[in-house]
C-alpha cells in the first residue's frame, strides 16, 4: 500500500501526539472518577480503535473518500432515521442513541463529519465567485437534513454543531463579505431580541440559560449543576487536589462527569496548570489543522480541514465554556477527553482525514 | 460524476489567497476563544479558588455530634432514678421522598410501624416545617436500626439519627424535683445561662425545669463529634476526625426513695388531687422528699417532645388549669394560718408579751371596732401550750394585740419570711408577708393598677390615699398574729420553718444536692467530687424554755387532745401544727370552694430525725385531710429505720 519513507516523513506526528495527549488525560481522569468500573479500560481500547481507524483513513485518498461522499451521508441519514425508530434508545432524555446490543453508538458523532464531507464535496465543484444564492440553497439542503433529524432527537447541542460546519465552509467557499457581515448582523439583532425574552420563558432550555446569565431568575434545579461545577473548577485552585483526589466528581456532585461533565473533573484535579494545558493542546491541534487547510492546494482539502478544525472549536468551546460556566448546560462530549466510542472514533475520523489531506498536499 | 481531481487542479490562485485570509480569520478566533476560556480558568482557579476550595469543603464535610451522655442522678444510698441511654429514632428527609405511599409501604413492611398510625405522621407533617426531617419510630429496636444501616444506599432517604433518651424510671416519681430536659430554645440562646458565648448550640439538650436546670452544669457534658466525607447524597463515605464526647457527671440527690415512695402514694389519696407533701431531715436540710400534685411525666418532654402525640400531650399539660408543671413546693404561696402561730408564740416567748409561767390569756371572738372577729374555739383561759395545741384562734389574737406591730414585725423578718429559702431549684418564689410595708405596697399596687387602667397618672394624692388606707388597724394585727393576714408562703418555707422549731431555732436550707460525682466538665476542668455547700442556714434565737414549750405544744397537738391527732404514730413522738389556709373570697369558684389543709410536723420530739409539710389544696381541716397523709409516711418511716415488720394489714387500714 502506502508506507513508505516519503509516508512517514510527511505523516503529522506531532498533531497525533496531541491527540494522544488528550485522549489519555481523558483516560486519567475517566479513571480518577471511575462512575463505572472498567470505563477507562475501554475508552484506551476506544483510542486504540481510532488510532487504527485514523491510519487507516490516510491510506485512501482524501478526494477519493470525498467523491463517494454521498453514500456516507446517505449512510448517515439512515443512521440518524435508525434512531427515531425502534433501535433508538432515550438517554438523559436525549434519543440519539442507536442500541446496536454489545455496544450503542451515536450517530450524530458520525453525522457531522459525513455532512462536512458531503457539503465539501458540493462546495469544492462550486465555481462561481462570489457563492451566489442557489449554491447556498443546495448547500442548506443538504446541511437541514440532518440538522433536522438531529433536533428531532432533542438534542440541541449537537444540532447547534452543525452551524458551525455550515458556516465555515460556506465562508471559506468565498462567501462576500457584504453577506458575512449580513448573516453576523442576523444573528446578532436576533441574539438582541430573543434573550431577553428568555428571562419570561420556562422550560428546561431557557431555565439552563437563564441559570448561567441571570442565576437569581433560574431555578434552584437548574442552578445546582452550574454552581457544582463552578465549585468544582474553582477549587482546584492552581495545580490541582492531585489525581484521585477530586471531591466535587467523584462524590456525586457533578453529573456526567465521566462524559460531558470530564473538563470541570480535570479541572479540579489538575488545577489551572492541567486545564490550561488541556486548552493549550486544544488550541495546538486547531491552529495546526488550520495550517494543513493553508498549505492545501485544491479546494477540498481545505474545505474539509477546514471544516473539522471548525467542528472541533466548536466543541471544545461549548463543551468547556459550559464547564466554566459562560455557556449554558448542552450536552455535547469534550473531543478525545470525554467518555465514549462514536465520539472518540469519528474524531479520529476527522483527523485521519486532515492528516490524509497534509500527506498528499504536493500530490497534484 | 465528473472527477475531482481534475477540477482541483484548476483551482484560482486568487480564490486559494482569499481563503488563506479566511483561514486567518479563524485562527484568531480560535486564539480569541482561547483567551477567553483561559481568562475565566484564571478567574476562577487563581484568583477566587480559596472561596471555592471552602464550598467544596462544606459540600462535602459535614460535622456529626455524637451526643454526650447526661449524669445519672440517683437518690441518696445511690439508687438510680433517672439515666440516659442511647437511643434512635428513625427519620426520614422529606426532601427526599419520592411517593408518600411506597415510604409508607417500605416502613410498615420493614420496619413494622403501623399503617392507620404513619398514614396520619405524613399527613400531620404537611403541616410541620419542610426543612424538618419526620421521625417515624421512636427509640427503634437494634434490628430496625441494623435494617437501615443495610439499606442506606437503597433508602438514603431513611436514617437511624441518636436520640438522646433521658429516662424517668418511676415517671411521675418526684418528678418537680427532677425537672425534665429538652431542647435549647434560640431565646435561651440569646441570653442567660445557656448562650452561644457558653458553649451551648442548637439541638442542645439541657436542664429545662427542677434539679435537671439547676445542675445543669454537673449532669450535662459536652457532645463530640464525627467529621465525616460525605457525597451528593449526604452518605457518609469516610470519616476524618473524631472528637470524643464528654459524658455528664452523675449527681447523688438528697432524695429517699422509700420516703419519696410513700409520699407518692399519700399524694396520691389527696381528694382533691392538688397539693404538695415535702420531707426533711432538720438536722442538714437534706430533702428527703418532694412531691407536688398534679404531677406530669417528665419522660414526654425527653422522649416524645418531637411526635404529634407527645406535643399535644405537652400542650395538655400547659394548659390545664390545675397546673401539673408548677412546683406546689416551691412555687405555691398559700396563707399559712395557724402553723403561723408558732412564730407569734416565739415571738411573745421571747419579747416578754407571755412568760413560760405566766402565759393565760382570753380565748374566743373578739370586737374590734366596728369587726367581730370570730373564733371557732372558746377554751376559756388557755394557757400557751393549750392554745397551740388547740389552736386557740381568739388566744392569739389577744397575743397579737398584747405584742404590737414592731415587736411582731421584727419576729417576722428573723424568721426570714418572705424571703426565698435559697433551695437549689429554680423558680422558687418568695411569698408575702403580714406587716405593714406589705400591706402599703398590696394597696399601692392595686392603686396604681386601677389608675392605669383608667389612664391616670399617679399623684402625690394618691401616695397620700395609700398610707391613708394601708394604716395598720388592730384587725389587721389579729389577722396577722394567728396567721391570715396578707401573708402567702410557700411549703418550703413552711418546711425550713418546722425544721428550725425542731432544732431550737436552727434554720437550714432544704436542699436537694448530696454530692456531684467527680469528674471534668464541658470546658475541660478536671473536679472533685462536689458535695453542698450550706450557706444560708440561720439561728431564730429561742432559749431552752421557749423550745421546750414549742415542743411540747406541737406534740399535744398530736398526743393529746389537740387539732392534729390524725398524725399520731405509736411509739414516735411526732409533733405537728394543722393549719387551714383560708381560700380568698374571690378565688372561691367550684372545685376550688374549700380551704387550704397544711400539715407541718417533726419527729421524734427529743431528738428530731425528719420533718415533713403536707399541703392539700381546697379540702378544709388540715387535722382531717393532710394529718392522715403524714402519719402514713412517718409509719412507713418509723418502720423501717426501727426495723420493724411491714404494717401489711394495718398498711391496708391506713389507706382507708
Amino acid at each position: 500500500m502506502f508506507i513508505s519513507r516519503r509516508y512517514l516523513a510527511d505523516f503529522d506526528w506531532v498533531l497525533l501526539a496531541l491527540a494522544l495527549a488528550a485522549g489519555l488525560f481523558g483516560v486519567v481522569e475517566i479513571s480518577s472518577v471511575e462512575p463505572f468500573p472498567g470505563h477507562w479500560q475501554k475508552q484506551l481500547i476506544n483510542i486504540g480503535v481510532g488510532v487504527l481507524l485514523l491510519f487507516f483513513v490516510t491510506f485512501v485518498d482524501y478526494r477519493t473518500i470525498v467523491h463517494f461522499a454521498p453514500f456516507f451521508y446517505g449512510a448517515g441519514i439512515v443512521l440518524l432515521l435508525l434512531v427515531l425508530g425502534p433501535l433508538g434508545k432515550v438517554k438523559h432524555g436525549n434519543r440519539s442513541w442507536l442500541d446496536l446490543g454489545y455496544f450503542g453508538l451515536q450517530p450524530s458523532e458520525f453525522a457531522k463529519i459525513f455532512t462536512l464531507l458531503m457539503l465539501t464535496y458540493f462546495l469544492a465543484q462550486v465555481r462561481k465567485r462570489p457563492l451566489d444564492l442557489r449554491t447556498l440553497v443546495i448547500a442548506g439542503i443538504i446541511w437541514i437534513v440532518p440538522v433536522v433529524l438531529v433536533f428531532l432527537q432533542n438534542d440541541t447541542g449537537s444540532m447547534l454543531s452543525f452551524f458551525s460546519i455550515l458556516a465555515t465552509l460556506i465562508f471559506l467557499s468565498g462567501l462576500r463579505w457584504s453577506w458575512v457581515a449580513g448573516g453576523l448582523a442576523v444573528v446578532m439583532i436576533v441574539a438582541l431580541v430573543a434573550v431577553p425574552r428568555l428571562k419570561e420563558k420556562k422550560g428546561y432550555k431557557a431555565e439552563r440559560i437563564k441559570a448561567v446569565y441571570w442565576p437569581e431568575l433560574a431555578d434552584k434545579r437548574y442552578r445546582y449543576q452550574n454552581e457544582q461545577s463552578e465549585i468544582a473548577v474553582g477549587s482546584g485552585g492552581i495545580i490541582g487536589k492531585g489525581i484521585h483526589s477530586g471531591t466535587q466528581g467523584s462524590l456525586g456532585f457533578l453529573p456526567e462527569v465521566h462524559t460531558d461533565f470530564i473538563f470541570a473533573v480535570a479541572s479540579e484535579e489538575t488545577g489551572f496548570v492541567g486545564s490550561l494545558s488541556a486548552l493549550t493542546i486544544y488550541l495546538l491541534m486547531i491552529t495546526r489543522l488550520l495550517q494543513i487547510a493553508r498549505q492545501t492546494r485544491d479546494r477540498t482539502g481545505l474545505l474539509l480541514v477546514a471544516g473539522f478544525a471548525a467542528l472541533l472549536l466548536y466543541h471544545v468551546t461549548v463543551s468547556v465554556g459550559m464547564v466554566l460556566r459562560l455557556l449554558p448546560i448542552m450536552g455535547i462530549p469534550l473531543p478525545l477527553m470525554s467518555y465514549g466510542g462514536t465520539s472518540v472514533l469519528a474524531t479520529f475520523f476527522g483527523l485521519g482525514l486532515a492528516l490524509n489531506v497534509r500527506l498528499r498536499r504536493f500530490v497534484n | 460524476m465528473k472527477p475531482i481531481k481534475k477540477e482541483a487542479n484548476l483551482e484560482p490562485i486568487d480564490d486559494l489567497r482569499q481563503a488563506g485570509l479566511r483561514l486567518e480569520i479563524m485562527r484568531f478566533l480560535a486564539l480569541a476563544v482561547f483567551l477567553v476560556l483561559a481568562g475565566r480558568l484564571w478567574y476562577l482557579q487563581v484568583m477566587n479558588s480559596g472561596v471555592y476550595a471552602e464550598q467544596a469543603d462544606q459540600n462535602r464535610i459535614r460535622i456529626l455530634p455524637i451526643p454526650a451522655r447526661r449524669g445519672t442522678i440517683l437518690d441518696r444510698h445511690g439508687r438510680e432514678i433517672v439515666t440516659s441511654r442511647a437511643a434512635y429514632n428513625l427519620v426520614i428527609n422529606r426532601k427526599d421522598i419520592k411517593s408518600y405511599a411506597e415510604a409508607t409501604d417500605l416502613l410498615v413492611d420493614n420496619l413494622g410501624i403501623e399503617r392507620p398510625w404513619i398514614e396520619k405522621r405524613f399527613k400531620d407533617a404537611q403541616f410541620e416545617a419542610k426543612w424538618e426531617s419526620i421521625v417515624v419510630k421512636e427509640m427503634a429496636t437494634d434490628a430496625d436500626v441494623a435494617w437501615v444501616m443495610a439499606h442506606q444506599f437503597e433508602h438514603p432517604e431513611l436514617r437511624a439519627e441518636e436520640a438522646p433518651q433521658r429516662l424517668y424510671r418511676y415517671s411521675q416519681f418526684a418528678a418537680h424535683a427532677l425537672g425534665y430536659v429538652g431542647e435549647v430554645s434560640p431565646e435561651e440562646l440569646k441570653k442567660g445561662q445557656f448562650t452561644k458565648e457558653n458553649g451551648y448550640k442548637l439541638g442542645d439538650i439541657i436542664g429545662k425545669f427542677g434539679i435537671e436546670r439547676y445542675y445543669n452544669d454537673i449532669l450535662m457534658g459536652k457532645d463530640g463529634a464525627r467529621r465525616v466525607i460525605v457525597d451528593s447524597k449526604g452518605r457518609i463515605q469516610s470519616e476524618i476526625e473524631r472528637i470524643d464526647p464528654i459524658p455528664g457527671r452523675d449527681l447523688y440527690t438528697t432524695l429517699d426513695l422509700d420516703i419519696q415512695n410513700a409520699a407518692e402514694a399519700q399524694a396520691e389519696l389527696m381528694p382533691s388531687g392538688r397539693g404538695a407533701i415535702v420531707v426533711m431531715d432538720p438536722n442538714n436540710g437534706e430533702i428527703l422528699a418532694m412531691v407536688s400534685r398534679p404531677a406530669f411525666d417528665p419522660n414526654i418532654f425527653s422522649q416524645r417532645a418531637k411526635t404529634p402525640e407527645g406535643k399535644s400531650e405537652i400542650r395538655e399539660l400547659q394548659d390545664d388549669p390545675d397546673k401539673p408543671l408548677y412546683n406546689r413546693v416551691i412555687q405555691g404561696l398559700y396563707p399559712p394560718g395557724s402553723t403561723w402561730k408558732l412564730m407569734t408564740t416565739v415571738a411573745a416567748l421571747n419579747e416578754g408579751v407571755i412568760t413560760p409561767t405566766n402565759s393565760r390569756i382570753q380565748d374566743g371572738g373578739i370586737q374590734l371596732g366596728n369587726r367581730f372577729m370570730r373564733s371557732i374555739s372558746n377554751y376559756g383561759q388557755p394557757d400557751i401550750i393549750t392554745a397551740i395545741a388547740r389552736s386557740a384562734d381568739g388566744y392569739f389574737y389577744r397575743l397579737g394585740l398584747k405584742m404590737g406591730v414592731e415587736r411582731f414585725e421584727k419576729w417576722v423578718h428573723l424568721f426570714h419570711f418572705g424571703q426565698r429559702t435559697g433551695v437549689d431549684l429554680p423558680n422558687e418564689q418568695s411569698g408575702l408577708l403580714p406587716t405593714r410595708a406589705a400591706k402599703e405596697m398590696l394597696i399601692r399596687n392595686q392603686l396604681k393598677r386601677e389608675r392605669e387602667k383608667k389612664g391616670l397618672e399617679w399623684r402625690d394624692k394618691d401616695e397620700e390615699q395609700v398610707r391613708q388606707l394601708a394604716k395598720w388597724s388592730d384587725y389587721d394585727m389579729a389577722a396577722s398574729a394567728f396567721g391570715q393576714g396578707t401573708n402567702a408562703l410557700t411549703p418550703i418555707q413552711l418546711l425550713r420553718y418546722v425544721g428550725g422549731l425542731a432544732m431550737g431555732g436552727q434554720m437550714s436550707v432544704p436542699h436537694l444536692l448530696l454530692r456531684g460525682a467527680s469528674g471534668i466538665d464541658r470546658e475541660g476542668v478536671s473536679h472533685e467530687e462536689i458535695r453542698y455547700e450550706n450557706k444560708g442556714g440561720f439561728v431564730v434565737p429561742m432559749g431552752p424554755e421557749i423550745q421546750a414549750i414549742v415542743k411540747r405544744g406541737m406534740w399535744e397537738a398530736v398526743n393529746g387532745a389537740g387539732t392534729a391527732g390524725g398524725g399520731r404514730v405509736e411509739g414516735f413522738d411526732v409533733c405537728a401544727k394543722t393549719g387551714t389556709a383560708q381560700v380568698a373570697a374571690t378565688e372561691r369558684a367550684g372545685s376550688k370552694n374549700k380551704d387550704h389543709a397544711w400539715f407541718m410536723s417533726f419527729a421524734p420530739r427529743d431528738k428530731p430525725e425528719i420533718c415533713l409539710v403536707v399541703i392539700t389544696e381546697n379540702v378544709g381541716f388540715g387535722g382531717t385531710y393532710s394529718a392522715p397523709r403524714a402519719r402514713a409516711i412517718y409509719e412507713d418511716y418509723y418502720r423501717r429505720t426501727r426495723n420493724l415488720a411491714p404494717p401489711e394489714a394495718e398498711g391496708e387500714a391506713t389507706k382507708k
